[in-house]
C-alpha cells in the first residue's frame, strides 16, 4: 500500500473517529440543554419518566392496571410520557442492581420490603416519599402498619403494591379422592393428609424449588408456629436467640417430616416457580402453600371453583392459626437522582391513589395492601377470595420472608441449606449449626 | 517477517483500533474486577478496602469453593476427552462415507440451538417418571426400574447429567472442526503412502496426525475454556442446586455477586478464574508445542 492512500485511510479512520465523538456529544448535551429552559413555563415543559415494573405479562390484571392508569395520566398530562420498563421478577431485581451500582436508578422502581431495600436506602438512592404520602390523606388508605416495612428513621421510601398472607389452598375434588373428610387443623392431620393423598397417586403438595424462595417460605411458616409466635429472626439479629434455638431445630424436624411423607412433586428442586404453580393449577397437586397473590390466577386457571383454602396448621400444638406468614408486597420507590423529581413524585401520587380502584374492578383486590372499598360478592368476585378476604379480616400479624428479614448473603445461605432437605435427610442441629456460622460470618 | 515490506507505524495503525477496543473491553474490566475483588462491597454502597481477605476466605474458609472447583476441572476433563473421539469419527466419517457432509451437519445441530433450549429439552427428558420423563419412561418400559433417577436432582448424579448434556451438544462442533482439519490434507499425501504401502491407520499415523496436531490442540484449548466457563446450561437445568450440588466457579461467582450481593467476594472468584484460564492455557500451548514436535 502506497504512502498517499495510507494517509488517505488514515484520514477516513480520524474522521469517522471524530464523528462518533460529536455523536455522543450531541446525545449527551441534548438533556441539560432541555433542564436549562427550566426558567419558561413548568407545566408546558416535556417530561419523560422512566417506570420500572414487574408486570410484563399482559394476561396478568396487574399489567392492565399499570397500562390503564398510565394511559389516564398521560391524557391529562399531555406534556408527560411514562416510558414502562416491564421486566420478569428476577430480572428487574437484577437489573436494579446493575442500575444502582452505576447510579442510575429508573424514575420509578421496584423495592422489596426492608432487608431487602435497605442496601439501596444506605445508599442514598432512594427519594423520601413522606411529603407524596401526606397529600390528600394518601398514608391514610393503607393498611395499618404497612408502611413501615418501607420505612427507615421515619422516612418513608416506597409505597407497596399489597400486602399478602400466606395460606394453603387445596383442591376439594382431590381431597374427596382420598377421603379426606376434615381439613388439617394440626401438623400431624397434615401429614396424615399428606400420606393418604400420596397412597392415591396425587401429588399432596406443590411446590417449585428450584426458585429456593418456596420452600424456604413454607419453612417460616412451621418457625412461626413451633416458635410460638412472630420475632423469631428479629431475635436472632437481636443476639436474644440463635439459630440452635429448639424452636429452630423442631421446625427443621419438622420440615424434613413433610418430606419424609413424600408431600412434595418427584425432582422438586429442579421445577420453578412457575412450573411449581402449574402442577396445583392443572389440578395434578392437592395442595399449594402460598402467598394469597395466586388467587387471581387460581380463579383464572382450571381448577377454578373447586379450591379452597385453610390456615397453616399448629404444629406439635404450638402456635396460632392466625398468625401468618405476612409478604407486605414489592413497593413502588422513586430515584433519589431523578431529573424530574417533582412530577415523578406528582404521578406516583395519582397512581397510588388509582391503583386500589382499578385493582377492584379488575377483580384482582384480594391482598391489597390499601383499604378496599366495595362489596366483593356485588362485584362478582370468587368465593375463594370472599373467603380470603374473611380472614385477612383476622389477621392477628407475623412474620415476613426470610429473605426480607436478613440480609442477601444469611438469605442465600439459608435458601440452599433448605433447598438440600429436600434431596437429603440431614441432622437438624447441623442444618441450625449451618445457619449459625452463616449468620455469623455475614452479620 | 521480511515478506510484508510495510513500516512499523502502518502495522501499529492496523492494529491500534482493535487493541484500543480490545484494552477497554477486556483488558481494563479484568484490572477492574481483580481490584473488587479486594473490597468488602455489595455493590451499591459503600465499598470497605479489605486487602486479600476475600481470597483467604475463597481458598482456606468456604464449603463450596473448593467442589465446584473440582466440578469445573471434571467438566474440562470430560469435554477434553472427548475430542480423540470426535477427530476419530472425522477420520472414519471422510474415509468411509461419501456425501459426509450432511452427517456432520447433523451432528452440528444442536450447536445452533439455543442453550436455553437446550437445557429445557433436557430438562423434560431428565425428569421423574411421574412427570413424564423421557429418560426414565424408556427404562421403566424396557424392565430397568431400578436404574430410574430423579437425574437432575440427586446430588450424587446431578453434575453428571449436566456433563453429559454439554458433550452431546457440542460433539458437533469438535467433529466439524476436526472434519474440516481432516478434509485439507492434500489427497497426494495418502497417494504417495499408499504406494509406499501405508494405507489406513498406518496412514493416519504416519499423515493425517501429525498433520491434525494444530486443528487438534484449538479444539482442546476452546473446549477447555469452554467448560470452565460453563454457566448458561447449568443455570437453567438446576441453577446450581440443590444446595450448591451442581456449582461451578462461574455459577458460584454469579451467586455470589447478584443473590448474595457480596460483589467483592465474586469478584475475587471471577480474578481467580482468569488466572486458571490463562495458566491452562499456557500450559496445553506448551504441552502441544512438544507433542507437534514429537510426532512431526
Amino acid at each position: 500500500m502506497g504512502r498517499t492512500k495510507m494517509k488517505a485511510f488514515a484520514i477516513l479512520v480520524a474522521s469517522a473517529l471524530a464523528l462518533t465523538l460529536t455523536a455522543c456529544n450531541n446525545g449527551q448535551s441534548a438533556s441539560p440543554g432541555n433542564s436549562g429552559s427550566k426558567g419558561g413555563d413548568v407545566a408546558s415543559k416535556e417530561v419523560t419518566i422512566t417506570f420500572q415494573n414487574i408486570n410484563p405479562d399482559p394476561s396478568t390484571p396487574s399489567y392492565k392496571m399499570i397500562q390503564q392508569i398510565v394511559s389516564q395520566y398521560e391524557q391529562n398530562h399531555s406534556n408527560v410520557k411514562i416510558e414502562l420498563d416491564s421486566l420478569n421478577t428476577d430480572q428487574q431485581k437484577l437489573k436494579l442492581k446493575t442500575q444502582a451500582a452505576a447510579k442510575e436508578v429508573p424514575d420509578i422502581t421496584i423495592v422489596n420490603p426492608a432487608a431487602q431495600m435497605k442496601p439501596f436506602v444506605d445508599a442514598g438512592l432512594l427519594a423520601p416519599l413522606n411529603d407524596v404520602a401526606d397529600k390528600d390523606g394518601l398514608k391514610d388508605t393503607f393498611q395499618d402498619g404497612l408502611l413501615d416495612y418501607y420505612s427507615f428513621d421515619d422516612k418513608l421510601y416506597a409505597f407497596p403494591d399489597g400486602n399478602n398472607i400466606e395460606v394453603v389452598f387445596y383442591n376439594k375434588e382431590l381431597f374427596t379422592q382420598a377421603g379426606i373428610q376434615k381439613l388439617p387443623t394440626t401438623f400431624d392431620e397434615l401429614i396424615t393428609a399428606v400420606k393418604a393423598l400420596k397412597a392415591k397417586g396425587i401429588t399432596p403438595i406443590a411446590i417449585g424449588e428450584k426458585d429456593s424462595w418456596t420452600g424456604s417460605l413454607l419453612f417460616m411458616n412451621i418457625l412461626l408456629r413451633t416458635n410460638e409466635g412472630p420475632n423469631f429472626l428479629k431475635d436472632v439479629l437481636d443476639g436474644k436467640k440463635t439459630f440452635k434455638d429448639p424452636a429452630f431445630v423442631e421446625a427443621v424436624d419438622a420440615f424434613q417430616e413433610l418430606v419424609q411423607a413424600g408431600a412434595f412433586p418427584d425432582g422438586a428442586t429442579s421445577i420453578d416457580y412457575n412450573a411449581g404453580g402449574n402442577i396445583f393449577k392443572t389440578g395434578k397437586a392437592a395442595m399449594y402453600i402460598m402467598g394469597t397473590w395466586e388467587t387471581g390466577s387460581i380463579d383464572a386457571s382450571s381448577v377454578a371453583g373447586k379450591v379452597g383454602v385453610f390456615q397453616f396448621p399448629t404444629v406439635n400444638g404450638k402456635g396460632d392459626v392466625n398468625e401468618y406468614v405476612i409478604a407486605p408486597g414489592s413497593a413502588f420507590a422513586v430515584s433519589a437522582n431523578s431529573e424530574h423529581l417533582q412530577e415523578t413524585k406528582d404521578f406516583l401520587h395519582y397512581f397510588i391513589t388509582e391503583m386500589p380502584k382499578i385493582q377492584f374492578d379488575l377483580k384482582n383486590a384480594i391482598g391489597s395492601g390499601q383499604k378496599m372499598k366495595g362489596n366483593l360478592k356485588e362485584a362478582g368476585y370468587s368465593e375463594l377470595a370472599i373467603n380470603l378476604n374473611e380472614l385477612f379480616k383476622n389477621v392477628k400479624g407475623g412474620d415476613l420472608a426470610f429473605d426480607n428479614t436478613m440480609n442477601p448473603a444469611i438469605a442465600q445461605a439459608h435458601l440452599s441449606s433448605i433447598q438440600n432437605l429436600f434431596v437429603q435427610k440431614e441432622d437438624s442441629a447441623q442444618v441450625a449449626k449451618e445457619h449459625q456460622s452463616a449468620f455469623e460470618a455475614n452479620k | 517477517m521480511n515478506v510484508l515490506k510495510v513500516p512499523a507505524r502502518t502495522i501499529a495503525v492496523f492494529v491500534l483500533p482493535c487493541l484500543l477496543l480490545y484494552t477497554c473491553m477486556v483488558f481494563v474490566p479484568i484490572l477492574v474486577s481483580v481490584y473488587c475483588g479486594l473490597l468488602d462491597w455489595n455493590g451499591i454502597s459503600g465499598a470497605k478496602f479489605v486487602g486479600l481477605a476475600n481470597f483467604e476466605r475463597i481458598f482456606t474458609a468456604d464449603p463450596v469453593f473448593w467442589p465446584s472447583v473440582k466440578r469445573t476441572m471434571m467438566f474440562a476433563v470430560f469435554s477434553m476427552l472427548e475430542i480423540p473421539f470426535c477427530l476419530l469419527l472425522a477420520i472414519l466419517l471422510n474415509r468411509y462415507v461419501r456425501k459426509a457432509n450432511t452427517l456432520v451437519t447433523m451432528y452440528f445441530l444442536p450447536v445452533i440451538l439455543s442453550v436455553v433450549i437446550i437445557g429445557q429439552l433436557w430438562k423434560t427428558i431428565y425428569n421423574p417418571a411421574s412427570m413424564g420423563g423421557m429418560l426414565n419412561g424408556i427404562l421403566m418400559s424396557v424392565g430397568l426400574e431400578s436404574w430410574t433417577r430423579s437425574w437432575l436432582t440427586e446430588p450424587q448424579i446431578a453434575m453428571y447429567a449436566l456433563y453429559f448434556v454439554s458433550l452431546w451438544q457440542y460433539f458437533g462442533y469438535h467433529l466439524l472442526i476436526q472434519f474440516t482439519g481432516v478434509q485439507n490434507i492434500p489427497n497426494e499425501l495418502y497417494e504417495a503412502a499408499k504406494m509406499d504401502g501405508a494405507e489406513g491407520f498406518k496412514a493416519d499415523r504416519y499423515i493425517t496426525l501429525p498433520l491434525i496436531v494444530p486443528i487438534f490442540k484449538i479444539s482442546m484449548v476452546l473446549a477447555f475454556i469452554g467448560s470452565l466457563q460453563s454457566f448458561d446450561l447449568i443455570w437453567v437445568m438446576t441453577g446450581g442446586g440443590p444446595a450448591h450440588a451442581t456449582d461451578t466457579v462461574s455459577t458460584y461467582m454469579y451467586n455470589m455477586s447478584f443473590l448474595s450481593m457480596k460483589y467483592g467476594y465474586g469478584s475475587a472468584l471471577a480474578s481467580f478464574l482468569v488466572i486458571i484460564c490463562l495458566s491452562f492455557t499456557i500450559v496445553i500451548n506448551f504441552v502441544f508445542k512438544r507433542i507437534e514436535n514429537k510426532v512431526s
